[in-house]
């Protein structure tokens, strides 16, 4: 911890990128109630208008509606879901991958496999096109289809570091107690494990905005009435000429939020390496 | 002007760390005459590689160097890596520990080589590749045609190194620094290339700078040895005088701690010193050693100094045997008296081992031990020795259950129990236990002490009661020297020695009737290898357990060991009490691993039986006899077609041979 | 080169098995879709025996193992069936347009990033904690996750809302090519290099930097050879080695991205007729277009490990005695 903070002074990009993630969170979290207009209301006077205009800080989308607000609106569906996805698909590649590299032979054999055929569509168009097959998305299917699709690279870190940690002897040491599978697993090996898979659930987050925000924009995200980032910037694209802020300011919020998600994730891995 | 080829005056090395400053070199002066050939003996955080590295001008960003060091007049130290240039790999060369890491996978051997000629001295291509091929055959390569075409995976590790020392030697250097270039090889290996060293540093006047933590091996290649501490030169002389009349504490109480032959767990315990190595700040001064020095008095520190004992010898402190402190140990290694132990005359061996076999992989195998048939007697220490790939470790694990056996029997008590961990029953697993070589990775980081210890007695030994488990772990730890205090620690805390005493705490803590120790002392220090085995031999005493002792280091197996049991290539070669394999050599392969042995005792040298060839190829399963090819004393086709039929000296003592006595 | 052509043909095995039972799952996935295929052909106002006849006719009341056959038996032909949107136009003449489209598209991403990242990667390396390797860092570590369409947001804002230097949409006019349109293809892939640089350039630092600390390297430099020789001759070969594997493993990224690109910019391609076919429900060409991805990604992943096993001397040159 004291380690953390003494690399948190010598690195004051960490710094911001913990702050803009700790703003969003907030937006998230109380920013609507500060909102003067809601993500629905229209405001038929001042439609495209350009920010500033009427008490709208980052101007109005094609029919009316306050960007800022449907901004705000949505930053607590695109965290809540790359959040639960980045938890979900790290606890899936942690069974999986444990299960695959402790046990080995077949069962890793298996696992390669099944991974292997997991892979074999990119995993932006597998999400697409079975989310646009079901039609309706809701955040539970969101989490459940691209955890799927990002299982096989959480699970492959967490089979890497098992397959590194059964070697040692410590683990040799527990067999010849005869302790049991599950408990030289999870009590023996997975506190050895949780620099390197903090790491890669971190970066997964990041990887699961950009998903979550990719989707939106392929239509295929969460639906109307409930804003989502990525929706807004393909809607509002054939204005972009006439209109950019009603693209730019939704990508600019995407962005930053994976920029700093993504600087957080470097500044704990620069400092979890140390600990070893 | 001196003829000196290096000139280290007042060095100092400290790195700026995280926790601060602190010191790795202090106050070096070391001198170095054309031809002189000097040893650097000293245990891991001496400075001794740092030393090395300041000489070629390599240090880690966060060093601050001050001081000088002349080569050949010229002043080293400030030059930039551009002026440094010229000097290395032409003028002084290294050679490091591990010659498969120091080789680039991606490059022939022979690009490697070629490259030094080519830019040192300006050579063609055609002119560099035939001084290649010249240094490789100097090195006793035959085939080296066929070396320079080959990348670095294709070849073994003696040859790689033999590959490496060509290559420093190309230039025909002014000085050759070597660290540690024989430790992680085989005995055999390392005694034929220490030959080829001392042969070309005569051959190519070079001076030589020899770095170990064995004195054996510096006796071999060196005259002056240099005694480092924690950063400084506590002494320096010619072998024979640092042998026979050590001044400085440290340099006694360092060589007392070195088993040899001779000196054997009924005669003596081996002398260690308390305490351990602390890293020093930036700016301390005084003695390095007194917090740990038993002939400490109020006076010495004042008088601490560099001074010249005899002619070419110095020291820091003479009070080595100074007598107003007394010995705790003997000077000389006199005999001690021992607690006789009761001679239980239990005919019922612990453990039988039967046709043992253990073969790995399926498309291709590895036949690592092929038909091994040996017994442990109950309380008694079986020394398992040989060199890589002879098969102990595989051997000891099949023992405790790691491995399965391809084929065979182990029978503990007439029970067979040749069964991998998780079919033994708890009985089993709790009368066999295991002691591994790296303390550090065998405790979990995560856990504490108190968890390591407690956990075998609550799995195995049914002790549920959280405060009479904690009660027996404090005993235990008593037991292995440990106070109260490291109960909560967990191992990154503890020191290399202090992390093995818990690891023998745990297998000692549910009273198992074995012990397999994998190697238990060879990753530590010589100083705590020598409280590791006393206690493990004191531990032996107080509990009548047994030990399976597998080891590559002849000497601490010569300590430690009722009967000895060499192997190779799979094979048993030969068994029997210690005395009698120490003495009565008979199998032409213990007598090579004997010679081969590197002597702590300068005026002791022995001419190493030269082994050509190298290891049978594992994924064949062998004839005859498995020494077979290499064996200086081969009787001829017989023993690659025919497997050597026993050869029985006494009840426990024989081996297989095709020679007749 | 017994045992490479053994590899080869496992290598080979294993593709198809991946790309049977991907096309299966596929398939599965698409036929469970809700919506009645045959009503979408016929359109609302159809009556209930017109659509039941249609589906007769096109065999939609099969048995799926039967279904599954005949359309495996189509694609080994080269039929891949007929479009349900467009009315029953051929797959085949829209769908190989449109590929070649995203072929030359990803091709020109590719020649952006792959030298980009490879050469910023290692001057990063070897002037780590120096300022280069900071901005290199940190715009490595920025763009690695940044979506395709926000970094082409911004890309269309700056050089084709406010510079004009390229055009908003990508599409092709009327009755001309790609080819004499080469502006439409800078900004998509423009886009797409910000992603795959983000990542492979941080991959290459770290093997850089992980090359540059090896024994060999210290070897290398302490036989007095100059660092830049050290660099060129020594390390980079062994740097360089493992971002083919990286570059293949994110094959994956580049045609995600493709298709985010492409519906950003209205490009032609197989992306953008992807999109389509979802939004349309067009079964036969749903199917069409990921059997396609599948295929063209499986073998790029299979060409990158062949390609690293022919380069790397530690498993070209086998016989290793230890």
């Amino acid at each position: 911890m004291k380690y953390f903070l003494y690399q948190l002074k010598k690195n004051p990009l960490a710094i911001v990128g913990i702050a803009i993630i700790v703003f969003w969170l907030f937006a998230a979290f109380i920013g609507p109630s500060m909102m003067s207009f809601t993500h629905t209301q229209i405001d038929a006077d001042h439609q495209m208008a350009r920010p500033g205009t009427n008490g709208h800080l980052l101007g109005t989308d094609s029919l009316g509606r306050d960007i800022l607000s449907r901004i705000v609106y949505g930053s607590r569906s695109i965290l809540t879901v790359a959040l639960l996805t980045s938890i979900f698909s790290t606890i899936i590649g942690i069974l999986l991958g444990f299960s695959a590299g402790y046990f080995g032979q077949k069962i890793d054999a298996l696992f390669l496999r099944t991974m292997d055929i997991l892979m074999a569509i990119p995993p932006l168009v597998l999400s697409m096109v079975v989310l646009g097959i079901l039609g309706d998305s809701s955040i539970l299917s969101l989490t459940i289809i691209v955890s799927i699709a990002f299982v096989p690279a959480t699970a492959r870190v967490s089979r890497g570091v098992l397959l590194t940690e059964k070697s040692q002897e410590y683990v040799m040491a527990a067999r010849i107690r005869g302790e049991s599978h599950l408990y030289i697993m999870f009590i023996e090996i997975l506190p050895n494990t949780t620099g390197p898979i903090i790491v890669e659930a971190t970066a997964r987050f990041a990887y699961s905005i950009m998903m979550v925000a990719s989707l939106g924009f392929l239509g295929v995200g969460l639906q109307p009435p409930t804003p989502d980032w990525g929706m807004m910037v393909i809607e509002n694209k054939p204005i972009i000429d006439q209109a950019p802020w009603t693209v730019l300011f939704p990508a600019l919020a995407i962005a930053s939020l994976v920029i700093a998600i993504s600087i957080f994730s470097d500044f704990v891995s620069k400092v979890l390496v140390h600990e070893r | 002007m001196n003829d000196n080829i290096l000139d280290i005056q007042n060095l100092n090395v400290h790195f700026s760390t995280f926790d601060g400053l602190f010191s790795a070199v202090n106050n070096v002066s070391l001198a170095l005459k054309k031809n002189e050939s000097i040893g650097i003996i000293g245990e891991s955080g001496c400075g001794k590689s740092t030393l090395s590295f300041s000489i070629m001008g390599y240090l880690a960003k966060n060093a601050q160097v001050d001081g000088s060091i002349l080569f050949k007049g010229e002043e080293l130290l400030g030059k930039s890596e551009k002026e440094l240039e010229p000097y290395r790999g032409n003028r002084i060369a290294m050679v490091f520990q591990n010659p498969y890491s120091s080789l680039n996978p991606s490059l022939t051997i022979g690009f490697q080589l070629d490259e030094v000629s080519m830019h040192h001295q300006k050579l063609s291509k055609k002119e560099a590749r035939a001084a290649t091929l010249q240094a490789l055959e100097m090195m006793n390569l035959g085939d080296a045609k066929g070396i320079v075409r080959r990348y670095p995976h294709q070849i073994s590790g003696g040859i790689q190194q033999r590959i490496c020392i060509a290559m420093a030697l190309l230039c025909k250097p002014d000085l050759l620094i070597l660290d540690e270039p024989t430790t992680a090889l085989d005995v055999t290996t390392e005694a034929v290339i220490l030959e080829s060293i001392s042969k070309l540093k005569e051959s190519l006047n070079m001076s030589l700078i020899y770095i170990s933590h064995d004195i054996g091996v510096i006796n071999k290649v060196a005259q002056q040895i240099v005694v480092m501490y924690n950063g400084e030169i506590v002494e320096q002389g010619p072998k024979k005088e640092i042998f026979e009349n050590p001044k400085h504490p440290y340099t006694r109480a360092l060589i007392n701690c070195m088993p040899r032959g001779g000196v054997v767990k009924e005669k003596t315990k081996l002398n260690t010193i308390a305490g351990y190595v602390k890293r020093r700040g930036a700016n301390e001064g005084g003695c390095p050693f007194s917090d740990r020095c038993e002939k400490k008095n109020e006076v010495c520190e004042g008088q601490y100094g560099i001074k010249e004992v005899s002619p070419r010898h110095l020291a820091a402190c003479d009070r080595a045997y100074a007598t107003d402190i007394p010995d705790v140990f003997a000077a000389k290694l006199a005999p001690l008296k021992r607690q006789e132990r009761k001679q239980e005359e239990e005919q019922e061996n612990l453990l039988q081992i039967k046709d043992l076999h253990k073969v790995y992989g399926t498309r291709r195998k590895v036949y690592a031990v092929n038909g091994v048939e040996f017994a442990v007697k109950p309380h008694s220490v079986l020394g398992i020795v040989g060199e890589s790939g002879c098969g102990k470790s595989t051997t000891g694990h099949m023992i405790s259950g790691l491995y399965k056996p391809s084929k065979g029997n182990i029978l503990f008590r007439d029970t067979d129990i040749s069964l991998s961990w998780n079919k033994r029953d708890k009985e089993t697993l709790k009368n066999i236990q295991l002691i591994f070589q790296n303390p550090g990775r065998s405790l979990n980081p995560s856990h504490t002490v108190e968890r390591i210890i407690g956990r075998a007695m609550q799995k195995l030994a049914n002790i549920t009661d959280e405060k009479e488990r904690r009660a027996r772990i404090i005993e235990i730890l008593k037991k292995v020297d440990l106070g109260v205090e490291y109960l909560q620690k967990k191992p990154s805390q503890l020191s290399g020695g202090e992390q093995q005493r818990v690891a023998i705490a745990r297998a000692l803590s549910i009273s198992p009737s074995l012990i397999v120790c994998d190697e238990p002392t060879s990753a530590l220090d010589v100083s705590v290898q020598a409280s590791v085995l006393n206690l493990l031999n004191d531990l032996q005493i107080d509990t009548h357990v047994a030990y399976v002792f597998i080891s590559h280091d002849l000497n601490v197996i010569n300590y430690l060991c009722d009967y000895i049991m060499v192997m190779y290539a799979g094979k048993i070669v030969e068994y029997g009490k210690r005395d009698e394999v120490m003495e009565n050599l008979h199998h032409p392969y213990t007598e090579a691993l004997l010679s081969a042995v590197p002597e702590v005792d300068p005026t002791k040298q022995k001419k190493p039986v030269d082994l050509q060839g190298q290891l049978p190829d594992p994924a064949k399963k062998i004839q005859g006899c498995p020494f077979a090819g290499r064996c200086h004393k081969q009787l001829g086709s017989i023993c690659e077609k025919e497997f050597p039929p026993m050869v029985q000296l006494s009840d426990d003592h024989y081996y297989y041979c095709h020679i007749k006595k | 080169m017994n045992r490479s052509a053994q590899m080869m043909l496992r290598r080979l095995g294993s593709l198809i098995a991946t790309l049977v039972v991907m096309s299966f799952i596929i398939f599965l996935l698409v036929e469970i879709m809700p919506g009645d295929v045959a009503q979408m052909i016929l359109g609302q106002s159809a009556t209930e025996e017109a659509v039941a006849a249609l589906r007769q006719a096109r065999g939609l009341d099969d048995p799926l193992l039967q279904r599954y056959g005949r359309w495996v038996k189509g694609v080994l032909v080269g039929d891949l069936g007929e479009s349900v949107y467009m009315q029953g136009v051929a797959i085949n003449s829209i769908l190989w347009r449109r590929v070649g489209h995203s072929l030359v598209l990803a091709f020109t991403a590719f020649i952006m990033f792959v030298p980009l990242s490879i050469f910023l990667g290692v001057l990063a390396g070897v002037k780590e904690k120096k300022p280069a390797d900071s901005v290199i860092s940190f715009f490595g570590l920025a763009t690695m996750a940044l979506p395709e369409f926000v970094s082409g947001v911004i890309l269309i804002t700056i050089f084709a809302v406010q510079l004009n230097w390229f055009p908003i949409v990508s599409v092709i006019p009327i009755g001309q090519t790609l080819f004499q349109n080469l502006d439409i293809l800078v900004l998509p892939a423009l886009s797409i290099t910000f992603v795959m640089f983000g990542y492979v350039s941080r991959m290459q630092r770290s093997s850089m930097i992980g090359v540059m600390n090896s024994d060999y390297i210290r070897s290398a430099i302490l036989k007095g050879m100059p660092r830049k020789y050290v660099i060129f001759r020594h390390a980079l070969k062994n740097a360089l080695l493992p971002t083919i594997t990286i570059i293949g493993m994110n094959m994956g990224w580049l045609f995600g991205g493709l298709i985010v690109v492409e519906t950003l910019f209205g490009f032609p391609g197989m992306g953008s007729l992807l999109m389509t076919a979802i939004k349309t429900r067009d079964v036969p060409l749903i199917e069409a277009c990921v059997l396609l991805i599948t295929i063209i990604y499986s073998l790029s992943t299979m060409i990158t490990d062949i390609l690293y096993s022919y380069l790397n001397p530690r498993i070209r040159f086998q016989g290793g005695q230890r």
